[in-house]
């Protein structure tokens, strides 16, 4: 009899189960990043400096260099940016003694109209993720903004209760107010192993439901990428975008509603191409397959790309095979496909080993499409801003070398430095 | 407690951990827990976990254990649950050669093993979810209710996301399990070898 009741409890459980199944929504095509563009209808900052001078000047409108504001701490690091509804920027880092120390809080500080960044404000400190987890939080790390459907902000963040960076896992809180006061942190699960090792570096790709996909990556046992699936605060889905141990932080270029590229950070072992690893899907992030490598020089750090309203991409990294000393901004046309470096940022390759910076975890934004933020670790003691104007961004991409098919097929590594 | 604080899924870690000690209290004791006392420890030690202590502790002790180990899946809760308070018979020994197996397999692939992910299938898989089902069923054909019953509580849990997790894999298996399961069979393989070899087979009747 008991069985019976039990086998009757099941069935019970199998209608259940099946309705929760078909009330799970289907997976939808990527938005196209110039939709995602126009719908914020504003100026960047620092974009009147440029009108003030010759906006045809090139020269007169070259990138412009400041800093995050200073909190004081003595080690800064991954920084992030989103655009705000009023126009402004606002960029998120974390900050502490070192890093993975406790005292490490998450900050965020906009930038206004005038050019000037606000005065930092702490986004999460250790104690107040544990508190609103309900677990023992022992460190914090990497922020990644994104704006929901609705319109709101969500920030997510890193978190690990145990060991390293490999015993992360990924939290959000959202804000209602463009970044001022955030919520409640909610965990996402994306990991069957007591949900280590999943981390966010890269900007969320918007579905045209409404839904987040956020490229995000493993660094324990296995190394490799992965594409989330968000609803509000929770994973719905998940994908793997490479395996085994050499490709993290997918950073994700959208070619159409159901076709992308994702570049990683290479992190082979020694004796292995020290290259950007590629990924591509073809529809829409439900599978990836491994391509070959993008034959630019990548050191074991992070890649920050962007793509322009004309079509023309953005990649910010180290393009060497040893160190961080060295930043550089490339460029490349969708027509051709290839890279090509329009600015050299930061280079100390003139200086012995023991004198060279860091600059490393570049982050790229576009407000309007046509200009782009970057933001950087700078000797992990600062983080460094760039604003690349409209009509430098236009010269660099009229500059670059127009090659016919069969030409820029055997270009190879020369066009790239 | 922090207004911030989650309580649903602390009082669920506090009950389990709380029961963790009394299994581990009983395993040391020669004889049975009566019920009473069974259930007058489970208060005072879920309590215990459940507040505050205050001294150098930011949280409640809980809160330290579920920030190591999560949330425990539901099958590993309620097996813990029935066999510390309802003293019901261990649970099938096929039972927990399926969930090595199924551990041995799955783990590997679920943390980068090559491009295939079963642990994506735990989101909206409808055949993962019939066999889910079909295992159940042979639980039930086996003639173990109580396996019937933690996968169907379990499969409900999923639907109406009790924990954090939408993945119904989360609701159904984790590591404690899988550990639990490969303890229980090595130690079943050498009780059966030490009853063997006090049979004394070396005298046995021809």
């Amino acid at each position: 009899m008991s069985r019976v009741i039990a086998l009757c409890f099941l069935l019970l459980a199998a209608v259940i189960g099946f309705l929760h199944l078909d009330s799970r929504p289907v997976w939808a095509p990527f938005i196209d990043t110039e939709t995602i563009v126009t719908e914020i209808e504003a100026e960047s900052p620092l974009i009147t400096k440029v009108k003030g001078s010759n906006k045809s000047d090139p020269i007169a409108s070259k990138p412009q260099f400041n800093w995050l504001p200073d909190t004081g701490a003595s080690s800064v690091h991954a920084a992030s940016l989103i655009a705000l509804k009023d126009g402004g920027i606002r960029a998120f880092w974390f900050a502490g003694s070192r890093e993975g120390a406790p005292d490490v809080v998450i900050n965020t500080s906009a930038l206004d109209k005038s050019g000037k960044w606000s005065a930092p404000i702490v986004v999460m400190d250790r104690v107040t993720a544990e508190k609103g987890l309900g677990r023992y939080i022992a460190k914090l790390g990497n922020p990644v903004p994104s704006r929901l459907a609705d319109g709101r902000l969500q920030l997510f963040f890193v978190t690990v209760s145990l060991g390293g960076w490999a015993g992360s896992s990924i939290s959000s809180v959202i804000s209602e107010d463009e970044g001022l006061s955030w919520g409640k942190p909610q965990r996402l699960i994306s990991s069957p192993l007591l949900n280590l090792s999943t981390l966010v570096k890269s900007p969320a790709l918007q579905f045209t439901d409404g839904r987040l996909g956020l490229p995000a990556y493993h660094e324990w046992i296995g190394r490799f990428g992965e594409f989330l699936r968000i609803e509000g605060a929770q994973v719905i889905d998940k994908r793997r975008m490479s395996s085994g141990r050499s490709a993290i932080q997918p950073v994700v270029f959208v070619n159409s509603a159901q076709d992308a590229s994702a570049y990683f950070r290479q992190t082979r072992s020694a004796g292995l191409a020290k290259h950007i690893p590629v990924s591509q899907t073809q529809n829409a992030g439900q599978s990836w397959q491994a391509a070959g490598d993008l034959e630019i020089a990548n050191p074991n750090s992070a890649v920050a790309g962007l793509t322009l309203s004309n079509g023309a991409r953005l990649l910010a990294l180290n393009n060497i095979e040893t160190g961080r000393h060295r930043l550089v901004l490339m460029m490349s046309d969708p027509k051709s496909g290839q890279w090509h470096v329009v600015d050299v940022l930061e280079n100390d390759e003139a200086l012995p080993d023991d004198q060279r910076k860091e600059y490393s975890y570049p982050y790229l934004l576009s407000a309007n499409g046509n200009d782009a933020h970057l933001v950087y670790t700078w000797d992990r003691k600062k983080i460094r801003h760039v604003y690349l104007s409209a009509p430098w961004l236009e010269n660099a991409f009229n500059q670059l070398p127009r090659q016919s098919v069969s030409e820029s097929s055997a270009a190879g590594q020369e066009v790239q430095q | 407690m922090n207004s911030l604080m989650p309580i649903f899924p602390l009082v669920e870690m506090s009950i389990t951990c709380a029961l963790v000690i009394i299994w581990i209290l009983q395993k040391a004791s020669p004889q049975d827990f009566p019920l009473a006392l069974k259930v007058t420890l489970l208060v005072v030690l879920g309590n215990l976990f459940f507040w505050p202590l205050g001294f150098s502790l930011e949280l409640p002790l809980v809160a330290y254990v579920r920030g190591m180990v999560g949330d425990l899946s539901i099958v590993t809760t309620l097996l813990l649950w029935s066999t510390v308070l309802l003293s019901t018979k261990p649970a099938p020994t096929s039972f927990k050669a399926f969930i090595v197996i199924v551990a041995i397999i799955f783990y590997p692939l679920a943390l980068g093993f090559g491009m295939t992910d079963p642990y994506a299938w735990g989101y909206a898989s409808l055949p993962f979810l019939i066999a889910v089902l079909l295992i159940a069923l042979i639980c039930g054909l086996g003639n173990w209710s109580r396996g019937v019953w933690i996968i169907a509580i379990a499969i409900i849990a999923w639907a109406a996301h009790w924990h954090e997790s939408a993945n119904l894999w989360d609701y159904l298996l984790d590591p404690l399990l899988a550990i639990w399961a490969v303890a229980a069979l090595i130690a079943m393989i050498y009780q059966k070898r030490r009853d063997k070899a006090r049979s004394g087979y070396l005298f046995r009747a021809g």
